[in-house]
């Protein structure tokens, strides 16, 4: 186990910059998860890591050793790959040995550290099958084998549930999940899914064009995104982001319709130009004449929940509340918005703008 | 269980149909199957007659007086068992080295791209459009010079690589092996040659088996080529020596197809050795699992 450091690391194909300045520690056992839209650079970041992709600028470090020109073989990694990456020639029992075999390591520890992963994972009747006799979340178990059984100091994931069907998505989260609980390694994991992203980590880290947006716990960065991107980005269904300005202590569009801000914030934006976030669960629902009057435009029951599509103003709302509601499209209802749960974001900068 | 009753007769008549129809194209594809085979037949029925037999008229399928003068007249006057062994020789070396060339050339163009990687295999593809016959000469000269003239290394000398082969290989590696794989064997520790030899090659099998056979025959049927770097009768290989039984007046009917009936042996075997390596490889190369 080892902790992993990044720092001021960058990588450029050509003149085109995929990697810009992105710094990131590690601690040891953390489980961090990478995420951004696909073409972020977090694919390339993991792949510098294994060592697959040079370093253009920059070091990372696993412990205390700077790892850049060291081969991936010897970087004490391990690594799972979105399509699995099995040897197709080889035995389930095999595909996991290979490493250890490369290693030359004596064939009763090669057997014992096989059927440990084995166990852990369910695929002790699997061991002597070949990969195309198992099914997508079977084969993705003896990537995750393979990788357990060289006990690495840091895991790799490179989008390993994506191509599992949902459901088994699902079920290969919990089980990724206590994997780490139980192995206690350093993981760092790749995802374009900001919900893996938010039920896995212990950190996130936000990335776009390169460029590390936000770093912290994911409560964090769904309470407190730092700029419009992470906002957007983190939390589904997306954060409602509304174009305008503040004037006298409240939040105004162009067509003049008027939303709360807390006092603090909207004196550190008064007169600027901003963009306004509100959750869609951070809606209530308001007595006839209290907070913002609405048009239903969409109206979505779900048993457990409720989402609507509203119109205020010009602009359209997504609300989701948890309640049943008796309404119809065309409907007109009054939304109450707590101002402590408002986002301000300067226009300009798309940053936050924190209370003083 | 109210269901109408008409679809049952339909349904009779709808195998009945079927049935007809695969009669109809079994029928045609044996009538096909027999005209493509018939000649092979004749042949080796030719092995068997008299001179007189052979140029009667309906041609006989079994001869009336079978004899074994052709073949044991082949058998003594010419060197043809030395001939088929120099045949053999040849075709086994020239498909391995193809085999070899193609999988390492093939490889190294499919995962290993770089700007002169394009430019190699443009060049590559670019030999396989001119005709062997254009640079024979200038090759036989140059097995002059190295000495290699009736020799096995001088009919190898053309026949170590294989333009189509590379192609084949480039495309296979292409299409059944990911980078991931190879980059999950250089995580694991294993190094380029491991690599190849251990990952690629056991995925390669499919293709390599098809090539393989592809090259035994290119080599096995030659004929330019052997002909005129082949020019003492001890080396020569069986294609130069069936050529011998035909002068520029007559045609020894009857040696000819003795030879060639036993010429048919090795190959007829070989092929169906490798029958299934050769489909499997073939279909791979289009299809996928």
């Amino acid at each position: 186990m080892a902790s992993l450091e990044i720092q001021n690391v960058h990588k450029a194909f050509g003149p085109t910059k995929i990697i810009r300045d992105v710094s990131l520690s590690v601690p040891d056992g953390a489980f961090v998860v990478l995420v951004g839209p696909s073409g972020c650079g977090k694919s390339t970041l993991l792949r510098m890591i294994a060592g697959l992709e040079d370093i253009s600028g920059g070091t990372i470090s696993i412990g205390d050793r700077v790892i850049n020109e060291v081969e991936p073989k010897h970087r004490d990694i391990a690594m799972v790959f979105q399509n699995y990456a099995l040897y197709p020639h080889m035995t389930v029992a095999e595909n996991m040995g290979f490493s250890l075999r490369l290693a030359r390591r004596p064939r009763a520890e090669v057997t014992e550290r096989i059927t440990n992963a084995a166990r852990i994972l369910g695929l002790t009747d699997y061991l002597e099958r070949y990969p195309k006799q198992l099914s997508g979340g079977q084969r993705q178990r003896v990537a995750m084998g393979r990788a357990i059984v060289r006990d690495p100091q840091v895991f790799l994931f490179d989008e390993p549930l994506s191509n599992l069907d949902a459901k088994l998505r699902v079920q290969m989260r919990a089980e990724l999940m206590e994997l780490h609980d139980r192995l206690k390694t350093t993981m760092v994991y790749v995802t374009h899914d900001q919900i893996e992203a938010m039920t896995m980590a212990d950190i996130i880290v936000v990335m776009r064009d390169g460029v590390v947006e936000q770093i912290g716990d994911p409560l964090a960065l769904y309470d407190r995104p730092d700029n419009v991107f992470v906002a957007s980005f983190i939390g589904s269904p997306a954060m409602n982001l509304l174009q305008g300005s503040i004037k006298e202590q409240s939040f105004r569009t162009a067509d003049g319709a008027s939303f709360p801000v807390n006092a603090a914030t909207a004196t550190a934006a008064a007169g600027k130009s901003v963009i306004y976030g509100i959750r869609p669960e951070h809606f209530t629902l308001g007595e006839p004449g209290e907070g913002i009057e609405a048009t239903i435009r969409l109206f979505e029951p779900t048993g457990s929940e409720t989402y609507i599509a509203a119109m205020v103003g010009g602009q359209q709302l997504g609300v989701l509340l948890r309640q049943r509601l008796r309404a119809s499209v065309g409907d007109t209802i009054w939304l109450r918005i707590d101002p402590a749960q408002v986002h301000i974001f300067d226009a300009a900068t798309d940053q936050r703008i924190a209370p003083r | 269980m109210n269901a109408p009753a008409k679809p049952l007769p339909s349904s009779g008549q709808l195998r009945r149909k079927r049935q007809a129809l695969d009669f109809l194209v079994d029928a045609i594809l044996l009538v096909f199957g027999l005209m493509m085979i018939l000649p092979l037949i004749l042949l080796v029925a030719n092995a068997f007659k008299t001179p007189a037999e052979m140029l009667s008229w309906p041609p006989s399928i079994i001869p009336a007086n079978p004899t074994l003068d052709n073949i044991t007249a082949v058998l003594s006057d010419t060197p043809l068992m030395l001939w088929i062994f120099n045949s053999f020789a040849f075709a086994v070396l020239s498909a391995m080295a193809i085999s070899i060339t193609s999988a390492i050339a093939g490889y190294l163009l499919a995962k290993f791209p770089s700007r002169i990687m394009n430019v190699l295999f443009a060049i590559i593809l670019a030999t396989a459009i001119v005709p062997f016959e254009v640079y024979m000469i200038p090759l036989y000269f140059q097995a002059q010079s190295l000495g290699l003239l009736n020799s096995l290394g001088g009919l190898l000398l053309g026949y170590l690589v294989m333009s189509f082969g590379i192609f084949l290989v480039r495309q296979n590696v292409i299409h059944s092996i990911p980078d991931e794989l190879l980059e999950a064997a250089r995580i694991d520790g294993a190094g380029e040659i491991w690599i190849f030899v251990r990952i690629v090659l056991p995925l390669l099998r499919g293709a390599l088996g098809a090539l393989f056979v592809l090259a035994f025959f290119q080599a096995w049927t030659a004929f330019a080529w052997p002909l005129i770097v082949a020019t003492t009768q001890p080396s020569y290989t069986i294609e130069v020596g069936l050529a011998l039984f035909q002068t520029g007046f007559t045609v020894d009917l009857g040696r000819l197809s003795a030879a060639s009936a036993i010429v048919l042996v090795p190959s007829v075997l070989l092929f169906v050795l490798l029958r299934r390596n050769f489909v499997e490889g073939v279909a791979s190369s289009g299809l996928k699992e």
